[in-house]
């Protein structure tokens, strides 16, 4: 049964895969930009349970290792996405009044972009990449986050309704 | 049951990990199955990517334009339809000769230090998940591309191809944090290495305890070892400052990189460098003094009342 869930938002996940692959990468944003795959993800995880948030995480981590532009080693980004994916479901999970309010997912999701970012850069530091200066770092990661806090609330609604019509529960929003 | 469950979880997240792990471990260790999938999905998102850099190329430009436009609403709902016409047709027109002139410079180099080049698109500005700076170009290992040479523009080194696929590649840019490059001053031939800062500005430190840098030096890429990664002679930058601390063991400098890195449009990879090392051919021209001329004014021959 679950299987077949995640076969019906593979196509979804792997469009949006895409459109980030595509497009959003084309245009400079002033902060580093955002990716719309990450929020996209992490807004679905946080609407699941852990071991669906977990399982997502899994699966999108394995896309974002798959870039072309990803820069550290195979398995990277999917170990950081798992455990994103499961804290960030694991967090909300079981308190309805924490999942049903709209500040609250926004808040989660850029923790959850801002924190994934940087243990992705931490365990490439473990790795032997380079992060370059500290001071353009941080405001990757903040910049990043911010337009998280941007996006979010425009991916809410869609993303709620989807979520709701595959894991056949209410729409919260 | 409600343990069930939880123990379940728990299973699921360990195999989650343990698979990840795992993975990491073989993608260390170098297994090309792993590679190839890489290389399969650059394959198949290359198009993509090429499309949607025509595509959004002409229209970020056309948003810019929009918002200069000082018309009011009545005289632009009239006008609009020719308008848009003819700004698209001016917008692709003038998107199509910026990057002519881009590619008359990168020939116009390749032309004197006679590379033999193969010229490319950038099709892709890299990550926005990470803090590697990149780009993805539209040629590959079908256009005799393959990893560690050297890419090009008109005003001198863009970086090094890390990967080739089939029909793209990976550029790593002079300006990320893992750059390093073999570099020479013009004129003295001092050497030093000069490494990516994650910024328009890149650190040189000279080898030599003895020699000197000053504002102004030109930087120059010394070349490698059968000219992989670094082809000889390519202008990397100038020096804007000196950090002459005292204790330091060598000379240590910013280096202002000479590409501009937010325009650039197309690129050139170096297949095969000249026999003969073109040493400080390819410095570029100091701009020519603009002569001044000075005003005098002085008070026109008016009656005072």
């Amino acid at each position: 049964m679950l299987i077949r869930k995640f076969l019906a938002i593979l196509p979804l996940f792997i469009l949006i895969y895409i459109v980030q692959e595509a497009f959003i990468t084309q245009i400079k944003l002033i902060g580093g930009g955002f990716s719309l795959f990450l929020i996209f993800t992490l807004l679905w995880a946080a609407l699941s349970s852990p071991e669906v948030g977990a399982l997502t995480g899994f699966g999108a981590g394995i896309l974002m290792d798959l870039s072309q532009s990803s820069n550290g080693a195979m398995g990277q980004w999917t170990l950081v996405m798992i455990l994103a994916g499961f804290s960030v479901a694991y967090l909300g999970y079981g308190d309805d009044n924490f999942r049903a309010s709209p500040i609250s997912l926004i808040f989660i999701v850029a923790a959850g972009v801002f924190l994934s970012r940087l243990v992705h850069a931490i365990l490439g530091l473990l790795l032997g990449a380079e992060i370059g200066s500290l001071t353009q770092a941080l405001i990757s990661l903040v910049g990043s986050s911010l337009w998280t806090i941007a996006i979010v609330p425009l991916l809410m609604p869609l993303v709620t309704r989807l979520h709701a019509s595959i894991f056949e529960t209410r729409a919260r929003l | 049951m409600r343990n069930g469950g939880e123990n379940r979880g728990r299973l699921l997240l360990i195999i989650l990990i343990v698979t990840s792990l795992l993975v990491i471990t073989l993608d260390l260790r170098g297994v090309k199955l792993i590679q190839g999938l890489r290389e399969g999905t650059q394959g198949a998102i290359s198009p993509i990517q090429s499309f949607g850099s025509t595509v959004l190329s002409p229209v970020s430009n056309f948003f810019s334009d929009v918002t200069h436009l000082g018309r009011t609403r009545s005289e632009i709902s009239k006008l609009k339809n020719e308008n848009e016409e003819l700004r698209q047709a001016l917008i692709a027109r003038t998107d199509a000769d910026g990057q002519l002139q881009q590619l008359q410079s990168v020939l116009d180099l390749a032309g004197t230090a006679q590379y033999k080049i193969v010229n490319a698109k950038v099709i892709s500005q890299g990550s926005t998940t990470s803090f590697t700076q990149t780009i993805t170009i539209d040629a590959g290992k079908s256009e005799g591309i393959s990893e560690n040479m050297t890419v090009i523009s008109g005003q001198g080194l863009v970086g090094v191809v890390r990967i080739a696929y089939s029909h793209s590649s990976l550029v790593q840019l002079a300006t990320d944090p893992g750059f390093r490059i073999g570099a020479r001053i013009a004129g003295t031939q001092q050497i030093g290495i000069l490494s990516g800062e994650g910024t328009s500005q890149t650190a040189l430190q000279l080898l030599d305890n003895q020699t000197t840098v000053k504002v102004g030096d030109v930087l120059l890429a010394r070349g490698s070892l059968n000219n992989r990664p670094f082809v000889p002679g390519v202008p990397i930058g100038e020096v804007i400052s000196v950090d002459n601390a005292a204790g330091a063991v060598t000379q240590v400098a910013s280096v202002r990189l000479f590409v501009d890195f937010s325009s650039l449009g197309v690129v050139a990879v170096v297949l095969k460098a000249p026999k003969m090392d073109p040493r400080d051919a390819l410095v570029p021209a100091k701009p020519a003094p603009v002569p001044t001329v000075t005003v005098y004014a002085q008070p026109s021959e008016t009656s005072t009342p």
